[in-house]
C-alpha cells in the first residue's frame, strides 16, 4: 500500500534546492544551522583532516553529525555520499579510502555539483566523482558500494522509505550505511509536518 | 524504518548539539532535536 506522505516532494525538493543553492553560492550568509570549519570542529571530525582541505571544500559544510564517527572508512573502499553537497563528507572519506578507493558524490543542486566537482579537480583527486541525482533515484549501479554515507539529507526527504529502499539496492551485501541526521525527542504536530517552510527553516 | 528497508545490526550514536548557539537553536530545543551518527548493515 502506497504511503502517504506528509508534503508534495516535488515541492520540497525545490525549497531544499533553493536553501542549498544559498549555501554554496554564499557561505557566509547567516543561516538557522551553523556551517563550515566550526561546525566540522563542533561535530567532531578529525582536526587534521579539516585542516588540510581548502576553504571552498569546508565552507559550505552544513552536516549535523560525523557518518563516520562509529566506523572509520577503511582503504580501497566504495562510497556513495548521498547528498554530498559541496563535497566535504566526500573529500573526508576520499582521505580515508585512500586512492585505491573510490568515493561517488550524488547531489540535485546544479551549485553544489559545480563546488564539489571543481574542488575535486584543484585537489587532484581522481578517486572522487560527482553525480547528479535525487537520494531516491541513485544514479549507481545495484550492489556497487561497500559503504553508503549521508549527512543531514534524509531527514529532508519527503519519502524517507523510499531512500532506504534505494541505499539498500546500491550497497553490496555485507555493505554498510553510515549516516548523520537529525531525531526529535518531542513528537512534532501534523499541522507543522505538513507545514512545508518548516522542513528546511 | 530501517529495519523495514531490510537492514540490520543496526547502531546509533552519542547526541550531538547540533544547532546550538545557532540561529534555530530555540526550534531544535522545543522539540529536542539533536544530530546522531547511525550505522546499519545490508546482510550478506
Amino acid at each position: 500500500m502506497a504511503q502517504k506522505l506528509p508534503v508534495d516532494p516535488d515541492a520540497l525538493r525545490e525549497q531544499v534546492r533553493g536553501k542549498y543553492r544559498e549555501v554554496a553560492t554564499d557561505p557566509g550568509a547567516s543561516f538557522h544551522f551553523h556551517t563550515g570549519r566550526g561546525l566540522a570542529a563542533r561535530l567532531g571530525y578529525e582536526a587534521a583532516a579539516v585542516g588540510a582541505l581548502p576553504d571552498r571544500a569546508v565552507e559550505s559544510f552544513a552536516g549535523v553529525g560525523n557518518p563516520l564517527s562509529l566506523r572509520r572508512l577503511e582503504p580501497g573502499e566504495k562510497v556513495v555520499d548521498v547528498g554530498s553537497g559541496a563535497g566535504f563528507d566526500s573529500f573526508i572519506a576520499a582521505g580515508q579510502v585512500g586512492p585505491g578507493g573510490q568515493v561517488l558524490g550524488v547531489d540535485m543542486t546544479a551549485e553544489m555539483l559545480a563546488k564539489s566537482t571543481q574542488t575535486a579537480e584543484r585537489l587532484g583527486l581522481g578517486h572522487v566523482q560527482f553525480r547528479e541525482g535525487l537520494a531516491e533515484a541513485l544514479p549507481v549501479e545495484d550492489a556497487w558500494a561497500d559503504v553508503v554515507i549521508s549527512n543531514g539529507v534524509i531527514n529532508l526527504c519527503a519519502d524517507k522509505q523510499a531512500v532506504f529502499a534505494e541505499i539498500f539496492r546500491v550497497l553490496r551485501p555485507g555493505g554498510r550505511l553510515q549516516f548523520a541526521d537529525i531525531a526529535n525527542g518531542r513528537p512534532v504536530p501534523a499541522d507543522a509536518l505538513r507545514d512545508i517552510d518548516l522542513w528546511t527553516g | 524504518m530501517l529495519q523495514d528497508s531490510g537492514f540490520t545490526d543496526v547502531l546509533i550514536g552519542e547526541a550531538v548539539d547540533t544547532f546550538g548557539g545557532a540561529k534555530g537553536e530555540n526550534k531544535a530545543r522545543a522539540f529536542e532535536v539533536y544530530g546522531y551518527a547511525f550505522m546499519a548493515r545490508r546482510p550478506a
